[in-house]
C-alpha cells in the first residue's frame, strides 16, 4: 500500500462514526416496521380437471360438426371430361317435324301453377339454407 | 441469512447489514450537511435495501449494492436540503469536522471534499477506505470502468499533490 493510500485509510478511521445505543435502537425498530417486498411472478391459474374436460369436449364436438355439416353439402359436378363422355364423330343427322304448339288456356294455368310452386319451394331451400349457416 | 432476511426475517437482515454500519455512517458523514442527516440517510438506506432485497442480485458484492442505495439516498437528502456540500467550510456547521479528532494537518476527506467532485470522491472513498474493485466501483457509480480508472487517478493526483503540500508546509514550521 502506497503512502497516499495509507493516509486516505488511516484519516477515514480517524472520522468518529459510532453507532450509538439509540441510533442501534432506532435503526432495529425501523426495520420491524417494514416488510420486504416479494417480487410477484406471473403465475399460471392452475386449471380444473372438469375445465380441461369440458374444453375437451367442446373442441371434440365441433370437429364433427364440421365434418357432418361438409358432408351434408351437395357434391360438386364433377367436370364432364373426354374419356367420361365420348362424342361420337358422326352424329346422325335427325329430322324433327315440329309444329308451334298453340297452348289452350288450361295449360297456360298449369304452367303458370307450376312456376308459382317452383318459386315457393325456391324460398324454402333459401330459408333452411339461411338458417342453417 | 440472506435468503432468511428475504423471507420477511427483520432480525437475519440486522444480522447481516451489522457490520456494514459503521462503515455506512462514516461515509454517509461526509456526504451530509449534518449528523442528523447522515443518520436519516443510513435509516433509509437499510429500510430500502431490506424493502427490496428480492433485488439484490448476488454475483454483486452485498456492499456494492448497499452502496449503490447509500448514495442515492444522501443525493435525496441533498437535493432535499438547500445548503451545499461546498458551502460546509466553517467548522460549526461542517458534520465531518466534527467527527474527525484534532490533528496537526487537515484530514485528507476534507481537503478531497473541497476539491473532488461528488462521484470522484465517492469514487476514491470505496477505493481506499472500503476496499473495492474497479469494476464494482464502477457499478456503484454507474459509469464505465474506464471512466473509474481515468477518475481514479485523477483523485489521486489531486490528494497526493495536498498530501505533499501539507508535508512541505509541516517541514518548514517544524524548521522555523
Amino acid at each position: 500500500m502506497d503512502k497516499l493510500a495509507l493516509q486516505l485509510r488511516e484519516d477515514a478511521e480517524k472520522i468518529d462514526a459510532g453507532i450509538s445505543p439509540q441510533l442501534d435502537a432506532r435503526l432495529t425498530s425501523s426495520l420491524q416496521g417494514v416488510k420486504p417486498e416479494f417480487v410477484r411472478q406471473p403465475q399460471r391459474e392452475s386449471k380444473s380437471f372438469s375445465f380441461w374436460w369440458a374444453s375437451s369436449l367442446t373442441g371434440v364436438a365441433a370437429a364433427v360438426l364440421i365434418i357432418v355439416v361438409a358432408n351434408m353439402r351437395a357434391p360438386e359436378p364433377v367436370p364432364q371430361t373426354a374419356s367420361s363422355t365420348p362424342i361420337p364423330l358422326a352424329m346422325p343427322s335427325i329430322e324433327w317435324h315440329a309444329k308451334s304448339a298453340v297452348l289452350t288456356s288450361p295449360l297456360e294455368q298449369e304452367i303458370d301453377n307450376l312456376q308459382s310452386d317452383l318459386k315457393k319451394v325456391e324460398e324454402v331451400v333459401k330459408q333452411d339454407i339461411d338458417r342453417l349457416f | 441469512m440472506i435468503e432468511a432476511a428475504r423471507n420477511g426475517s427483520a432480525a437475519a437482515f440486522t444480522s447481516l447489514v451489522h457490520s456494514y454500519r459503521e462503515g455506512l455512517l462514516r461515509f454517509l458523514l461526509t456526504r451530509s450537511s449534518s449528523f442528523a442527516d447522515a443518520e436519516d440517510a443510513l435509516q433509509d438506506t437499510l429500510i430500502n435495501a431490506y424493502r427490496y432485497l428480492h433485488s439484490y442480485d448476488s454475483r454483486w458484492r452485498f456492499s456494492t449494492w448497499l452502496y449503490r442505495i447509500a448514495i442515492n439516498n444522501a443525493a435525496k437528502l441533498r437535493s432535499a436540503g438547500t445548503e451545499e456540500l461546498g458551502d460546509l467550510h466553517d467548522e460549526e456547521s461542517d458534520p465531518l469536522a466534527h467527527c474527525i479528532a484534532a490533528s496537526e494537518r487537515e484530514n485528507l476527506w476534507q481537503c478531497a471534499r473541497r476539491q473532488l467532485s461528488d462521484e470522484v470522491y465517492t469514487a476514491m472513498w470505496l477505493r481506499y477506505v472500503e476496499d473495492m474493485s474497479v469494476n464494482d466501483i464502477s457499478a456503484v457509480l454507474e459509469r464505465s470502468v474506464s471512466w473509474t480508472k481515468v477518475n481514479l487517478l485523477r483523485g489521486r493526483k489531486t490528494l497526493d499533490a495536498e498530501l505533499n503540500k501539507n508535508a512541505t508546509d509541516h517541514k518548514s514550521k517544524a524548521y522555523g
